[in-house]
């Protein structure tokens, strides 16, 4: 049984925390708490993909005495799979240039709307657009002749 | 390896995840999501992945926590309570996360088990990595030798992501208030008053950010031999500069660089990476094989000219790296505007 | 000369490097941008059209990165199937490109070095994804052109940075899947390499996990290319952002994540695991058919042009999806041959809607009135582009339509048959209705109040109206020449064995 449950558990944790980051994305009405949660649904997938790479009696993906003992071959199951590691580098930086812009959105919807909550701005932009269609003028100002 | 290490940051991680997202203050949400990221830190230490332990403390709980900071400052720390309502996106997204969770845990069942050194994933492939990294590269820690050689055209990308994120928040942020055209060269200029005028953070700012440079410049250049390189220095230069902008004043970093300058770091510094990947090109290789360096190097063979080219990348990555965390940082906590930060 | 081998990075790395380039001299001459993205943008296309005949002439190209041998490096590979796709790409954004110099002029004052290097970012993602052999470099460059059309979105005006927002968040989840199906495939092969991938998968065909990777890739590229349920973050993002971005984006981005789906069922789980293995096909089908009925049902309830266009784009991606969930060679060929004739059809509809915008200065059905007599140039390309989108021989959008009912009558779907048809009534009742609003009814009086009444709406300024013209004149050639695009191209890039 603790056989079974080591062999898995990192993976059912993983899960875990990916379904916090969806559901915060989806039902939170707060945005900065959406850009959160995809902060933590992203970070999950980081979790599955260096489980992925883990090698047991594996140690870290460093040659060792690389200069000093050229002559030894290498054993590939003394040292970790550093494949994976590599690619999460690069999900780590997408996920923080991804973050960098929802807050710069986020700036600009407070800025217009003065909320960050979902719904107030979904109202919000609902009465903008009565406004516009009462006074059912043409933004005049685009029109050139 | 030690499992019970592993579970225990594992249960507070989860812990952590759950509290960010019910508690009600974003700044606590945004420190909790720091905490988070510092237990994340440990774990991908515990299992053996020193460079993104190192890349998630640098980049995830360090930048990414300022930046929720910044865009906190600049709206509101306040959820509103919701009573009732939405009652939709709630069960949107409580099904949407039961199915997702469901058929992951599905998937599961057929994995080889955890940390086996059996698995595909740590035969098929990677061996090659690990036998080749010294002679193919002459790089002993391989996952530099992977990011910037094998799949180094990957990682030219990855800086690209970061240069577009840059230049997506110049592009959005760059409407709000009354700002002359982009890029802005000229700033006010003054002297800096605002900001906590705190004589001991200002003074130990001022001594350590030497030294943090320093260990930044460190990082880079010994990417090859320990865990770091462009992307962790990078951060970490950048993120001298914001602690400059928080101890003092944002105009004292705006003042040494603006935007401007910025961009043209940036910019250059994929053409760095850019550039020695169509210099192997013009030397009738293909693009980013180094070893056609060896031609122009001098004192190299074709094995440690990949070597040298790699810092070579590392050096740009860093640059771009660099100036893009400033960038955002300054445009994010400013609102765009340049006029006065945290 | 720069040797025939090269042309296959040549592609990427023109627009690539002139990105930065052009984002470097923007800091001193504004001006210079324009030419720039031009100049990289041809060099790109020309790189494609090169690339495309050597693969005509010799066969498919391989291409490593840094040297590297395949399933340990990145590899380039161009078939029939992405030689084409790459080719339409270059060709749509050149022209998209030279459309947008005054349009950005008059929307996004002095943001033109910002605007060029994110569009030519955005281009060399979609270009990268579609060129590349390698599953995680895809997702890369998916981040790129998602990260870029965030920003080029929440530029325009009212709900755009809302919607853009919306589009992050859903994009984001869509990504995530996809980098999610991919460590799936990672974790049960070793792999990253396409072809590698599919040298091992067969032996794989009854793991969960893998069948879990198919579904979360599905559902990831879904989510890219807004297949109905989950569209919603589509049409609002393409009707508020600015008309230069809307031209480069409402043509390609559903189209490359098309193209990521066959490549993916294709070249990576191999047909005989999508169509024989799994018994998704009819489900797919009857999704596909829900997002053309109700992409045209909602186009039909619109009164914006823009948006409408938005929601037919919707309705098109089902022709897609399900032209390919045929699984038959004429369904296969119709959903590829109308990957190439949407992206043109959607480009001619969306410049003329954009050059509309230009000068009237909104994109309500009651803008168009009398617009016939205004702008006959811009309006007769409309209606090219109407009668392709209807169906109407011998434009381009009859051709493919044509194979994807042979293709479905011959795999008994009838259903499908009553969707494309329905689909096409619906967009013949939306554009003549537009075409008649625009050539029968008055224009508006409008009274200008600083300098008397406003003169008529002139015709199109002349760098908006070439494209305009081109893209319209395109789909007539590719419409009489598309027997020729089926036997030279098309009938090599569906797979053997259907």
């Amino acid at each position: 049984m603790l056989e079974f449950i080591l062999a898995k558990y990192n993976y059912w944790i993983y899960i875990l925390i990916m379904m916090i980051g969806l559901y915060a994305m989806l039902a939170k009405n707060n945005l900065i708490k959406k850009i959160i949660g995809m902060g933590i649904f992203q970070t999950a997938i980081i979790i599955f993909y260096v489980s992925a790479g883990a090698k047991r009696g594996g140690t870290i993906p460093i040659i060792e005495h690389a200069h000093g003992a050229e002559g030894n071959a290498v054993d590939v199951l003394h040292y970790i799979n550093p494949l994976p590691h590599v690619l999460m580098l690069t999900a780590i930086v997408v996920s923080v240039g991804t973050l960098g812009v929802a807050l710069a959105l986020a700036l600009r919807i407070y800025g217009r709307y003065n909320s960050l909550e979902e719904d107030e701005i979904l109202d919000r932009i609902d009465q903008d657009e009565t406004a516009t269609e009462t006074t059912g003028a043409l933004p005049t100002t685009m029109i050139q002749s | 390896m030690i499992w019970q290490i592993d579970l225990l940051i594992l249960t507070l991680i989860v812990i952590c995840g759950f509290c960010t997202i019910v508690v009600k203050d974003l700044l606590g949400a945004a420190v909790i999501f720091g905490a988070y990221s510092f237990l994340m830190c440990l774990l991908w230490t515990e299992m053996g992945a020193v460079d993104v332990a190192f890349t998630e403390a640098s980049v995830g709980a360090g930048v990414s926590t300022v930046l929720f900071f910044a865009a906190v400052h600049r709206t509101t720390r306040h959820v509103k309570m919701k009573p009732s309502g939405r009652l939709m996106g709630k069960t949107i997204g409580l099904a949407a996360a039961g199915l997702m969770g469901c058929v992951l845990l599905y998937a599961t069942t057929d994995f080889p088990s955890w940390a086996d050194p059996n698995s595909p994933a740590s035969t098929h492939v990677s061996p090659r990595y690990i036998t080749g990294t010294i002679p193919d590269t002459s790089v002993p820690n391989m996952v530099t030798s992977v990011l910037a050689d094998y799949r180094g055209f990957d990682t030219m990308f990855e800086t690209a992501v970061i240069l577009t994120a840059g230049l997506a928040v110049l592009i959005i942020l760059g409407q709000t208030g009354n700002r002359s055209p982009l890029p802005i060269s000229r700033l006010p200029q003054g002297p800096i008053t605002q900001g906590y005028d705190d004589t001991i953070i200002r003074f130990i700012t001022r001594i350590m950010t030497p030294f943090l440079q320093l260990f930044a410049l460190y990082v880079i250049a010994h990417g090859h031999h320990s865990p770091g390189g462009g992307f962790q220095g990078g951060v970490i230069l950048g993120a001298t500069f914001i602690l400059m902008s928080i101890s003092y004043d944002l105009r004292m970093v705006t003042n040494r660089f603006n935007e401007r300058t910025n961009l043209l770091l940036a910019n250059t510094g994929l053409l760095i990476y850019s550039g020695i990947g169509a210099l192997c090109l013009i030397l009738g290789a293909n693009f980013l094989d180094y070893s056609a360096l060896a031609k122009i190097l001098p004192g190299t063979t074709t094995i440690t000219a990949r070597s040298e080219a790699m810092l070579g990348v590392e050096i740009g990555v860093a640059l771009a790296v660099m100036a893009i965390v400033i960038l955002i940082y300054n445009n994010l906590v400013s609102n765009g505007t340049y006029e006065n930060g945290l | 000369m720069i040797n025939p081998e090269q042309y296959p990075i040549l592609i990427v790395i023109v627009p690539f490097l002139s990105a930065f380039f052009l984002s470097i001299t923007g800091c001193f001459k504004r001006s210079l941008c324009r030419p720039i993205a031009l100049l990289a943008l041809f060099g790109a296309a020309a790189a494609a059209v090169g690339s495309l005949h050597r693969v005509i002439t010799t066969g498919i190209i391989h291409y490593r990165l840094g040297g590297w041998p395949p399933p340990f490096g990145i590899e380039y590979v161009i078939d029939h199937l992405n030689g084409l796709v790459l080719v339409v790409i270059t060709l749509v954004a050149l022209l998209a490109a030279i459309f947008s110099g005054k349009s950005v002029e008059r929307e996004l004052p002095g943001k033109e070095p910002l605007f060029y290097a994110l569009f030519l970012l955005l281009v060399v993602g979609l270009l990268g994804m579609t060129i590349t052999g390698d599953a995680f470099n895809l997702y890369v460059l998916l981040e790129i052109s998602s990260l870029t059309a965030y920003a080029l979105i929440a530029i325009g005006q009212d709900r755009a940075i809302h919607a853009s927002f919306n589009y992050l968040i859903i994009g984001t989840i869509g990504a995530s899947f996809y980098l999610l199906g991919v460590g799936h495939l990672y974790i049960m092969t070793g792999s990253l390499n396409m072809a590698d991938l599919a040298s091992i998968l067969p032996q794989l065909y009854g793991s969960k996990a893998i069948l879990t990777a198919f579904l979360l890739i599905l559902i990831g590229v879904w989510t890219k290319m807004a297949f109905f349920p989950l569209h919603t973050w589509l049409p609002n993002s393409y009707t508020y952002a600015p008309t230069a971005t809307s031209c480069l984006v409402a043509p390609l981005m559903t189209k490359v994540a098309v193209y990521i789906m066959i490549r993916m069922m294709f070249s990576v789980f191999t047909p005989a695991y999508v169509f024989h293995h799994l018994a998704m096909a009819p489900v797919v089908i009857w999704m596909a058919i829900a997002a053309i009925v109700g992409g045209s049902l909602l186009a039909l309830s619109q009164r914006d042009f823009k948006k409408m266009l938005t929601y037919l784009i919707v309705a098109e991606v089902g022709y897609m999806v399900g032209g390919i969930w045929l699984a038959n060679r004429l369904g296969i060929t119709g959903a590829i041959l109308h990957i190439v004739n949407d992206a043109f059809m959607t480009l001619c509809l969306f410049l003329a809607a954009g050059t509309i915008i230009h000068r009237t200065g909104g994109h309500h059905f009651d803008n168009l009135k009398g617009l016939f007599h205004q702008m006959p140039l811009t309006m007769t390309a409309f209606t090219i582009g109407a009668l392709s989108m209807i169906g109407v021989p011998p434009t381009a959008g009859f051709f493919s339509k044509w194979y994807l009912i042979l293709g479905s009558i011959q795999a008994g779907r009838y259903e499908f048959v009553a969707a494309l048809l329905f689909s096409s009534l619906v967009n013949a009742v939306l554009f003549f209705r537009l075409l008649e609003i625009s050539y029968f009814e008055k224009p508006p009086h409008q009274e200008n109040t600083a300098h008397g009444p406003v003169s008529m709406v002139a015709e199109a300024p002349l760098t908006m109206l070439v494209p305009l013209l081109v893209s319209a004149i395109t789909l007539i050639v590719l419409g009489i020449y598309s027997g020729e695009l089926v036997t030279k191209i098309i009938q090599f890039a569906v797979p053997a064995g259907i």
